[in-house]
């Protein structure tokens, strides 16, 4: 390469920035009369606004040329499917309609077409007996499970139909101490799930739905350690690297998972999360913001978390209902009633 | 595998030398079975294969970015030697290539590429290394092991997204430029 790259990238960056009837004119002074580099730095121009179908940021994903992928109205065992409700990078949930032996609507989750592989379908497996072990009320059931004619394993889960438990709150207006009231009912469910071994590692407001019960409201924890994607804002997803090497949701992550050491994060992961979870609850915000967190790159992001030191609580509800007399927080903060509560 | 995964991600460079031939081992054996599986017309994603590699290789435990950064880029590299290797095979029993014009518009990874533009990509990539080794590793990673830009590269590389795409958007309009000037 004769025209060195630096220079090249450096055109190239700066040309960008102006408008495409702009640039000829940029081009000319910037080159200087060096032919060869405006010539390529022209030709990159014309590739970067015209080659769509050249290496797009997103791999295509490629159906198979076999089956396509399920749709509502399929069925798979006695399930009808309904509608497509997650998404992960290897499962699907699906809403779908149970016929035998009682007729309700249900959560199926199954492995994506060309994703069973036998390592897949073990962690699957592992997933859906873990969550077989648990029976608790504030913790969705696993109903049933199976496998298709191709053989590809998927099991059935309590459909919850609910909101979640941050909006539940802010929507109903519930003041603190019903608020402390749910979470208790969280812990609870977490407790029980450490109790039979096993660690959540993605506690969020996405994966804690609140449906009411006959009138009562009752918080169910979903998705263990389930690759899960909802189709929801950035901010709320949870972090995958391509492979599913699981890094977490930024808000919630606790130091250990940012700090992502080759130690396995244990139960008192989920701990610093509902303690996350009870900030947010308390003060509408969670105690790092996410798109702070994103912007930066991982690096940064790990720093924050592990190293420092949030607002407390109180100060954050206090400068909230300062800058937003009215707000649902304002009526939360009013000192002594507040803290003698 | 564990072991040399954390001397990785403490920066031992003795370590990311012995990555590369595991890995290369792993997918190569992976990417036989399965292309032998292969019905004329199936597509297979990259990053299903990749994925396949690590679990089998490390399994679920959770390693520094850096470890994994230095896994996505050891498999990358591997899936380039795999396919390149597959093609200059295939070649031999063709005439004359460098001869075929070559069709830029739907090129997306390296498992789906002709082998002539797999070989093109392959010199390309050689040149702009010694030039801008970073940009070279990108477009790897987006190639041969299909991540995404910028989150996936981004996070395998553990840069910001915002450089990710800065740097994809000159990697990539410098690689279009120099794929359609060998055509």
């Amino acid at each position: 390469m004769s025209v060195n790259f630096e220079r090249i990238e450096a055109v190239f960056n700066q040309a960008v920035e102006f408008r495409p009837d702009e640039r000829a004119a940029f081009l000319a002074g910037a080159c200087d009369g060096d032919a060869e580099l405006r010539a390529k730095v022209q030709a990159m121009l014309q590739a970067h606004e015209g080659a769509e179908g050249f290496l797009p940021p997103e791999p295509r994903k490629q159906a198979p040329a076999g089956p396509i992928a399920e749709q509502p109205g399929d069925r798979i065992g006695h399930y009808k499917l309904l509608q497509q409700i997650g998404e992960g990078g290897c499962r699907i949930v699906y809403m779908a309609e149970q016929e035998r032996p009682l007729r309700r609507r249900v959560a199926l989750k199954i492995i994506k077409l060309g994703m069973d592989t036998k390592a897949v379908v073990a962690r699957f497996e592992a997933e859906r007996q873990a969550l077989a072990l648990m029976d608790h009320p504030n913790i969705a059931k696993v109903l049933d499970a199976g496998a298709t004619e191709t053989g590809r394993p998927y099991f059935v889960m309590e459909l919850v139909r609910g909101v979640k438990i941050t909006d539940y709150c802010d929507q109903n207006h519930l003041p603190t101490p019903q608020r402390l009231d749910l979470f208790i009912l969280v812990c609870r469910a977490i407790q029980h799930a450490h109790q039979k071994g096993i660690i959540h590692r993605d506690i969020k407001p996405s994966n804690i739905l609140v449906t009411i019960n006959d009138g009562v409201p009752v918080p169910k924890v979903i998705d263990f350690g389930i690759a899960k994607a909802t189709q929801g804002r950035l901010t709320d997803q949870t972090l995958f690297t391509a492979f599913e090497q699981f890094i977490g949701t930024p808000a919630y992550m606790s130091p250990e998972q940012a700090a992502m050491t080759s130690l396995d994060v244990d139960t008192r992961s989920d701990i610093y999360s509902l303690g996350v979870l009870l900030y947010e609850l308390l003060t509408g915000q969670t105690p790092f913001d996410t798109k702070e967190l994103l912007a930066a790159g991982l690096d940064e992001m790990r720093r924050t978390i592990c190293e420092k030191e949030p607002l407390r609580p109180s100060t954050r509800l206090r400068r909230t209902a300062l800058a937003t007399p009215g707000s649902p927080l304002a009526t939360r903060h009013s000192p002594p009633t507040w803290i003698g509560s | 595998m564990t072991q040399i995964l954390e001397a990785v991600g403490a920066g031992e460079q003795h370590a990311a030398d012995k990555l590369l031939p595991l890995v290369y081992e792993e997918l190569r054996r992976l990417a036989a079975a399965r292309m032998a599986k292969e019905a004329p017309g199936q597509t297979l994603q990259p990053t299903a294969l990749v994925h396949e590699a690590w679990l089998r290789l490390v399994g679920s435990g959770h390693y520094h970015w850096n470890s994994r950064g230095h896994f996505f880029a050891a498999a990358a590299e591997a899936m380039r030697r795999i396919l390149i290797d597959r093609a200059r095979k295939r070649g031999r029993a063709r005439h004359g290539y460098g001869l075929v014009r070559l069709d830029l518009s739907q090129v997306d990874v390296a498992l789906t590429s002709d082998d002539d533009l797999l070989l093109r990509v392959d010199e390309a990539l050689d040149k702009l290394a010694k030039e801008a080794p970073d940009q070279a590793q990108l477009v790897k990673l987006r190639f041969f092991a299909g991540l995404s830009i910028p989150a996936a590269a981004a996070a395998a590389l553990g840069i910001a997204p915002a450089t990710a795409n800065r740097r994809w958007a000159v990697a990539r309009a410098w690689l279009f430029t120099e794929l359609q000037a060998a055509g």
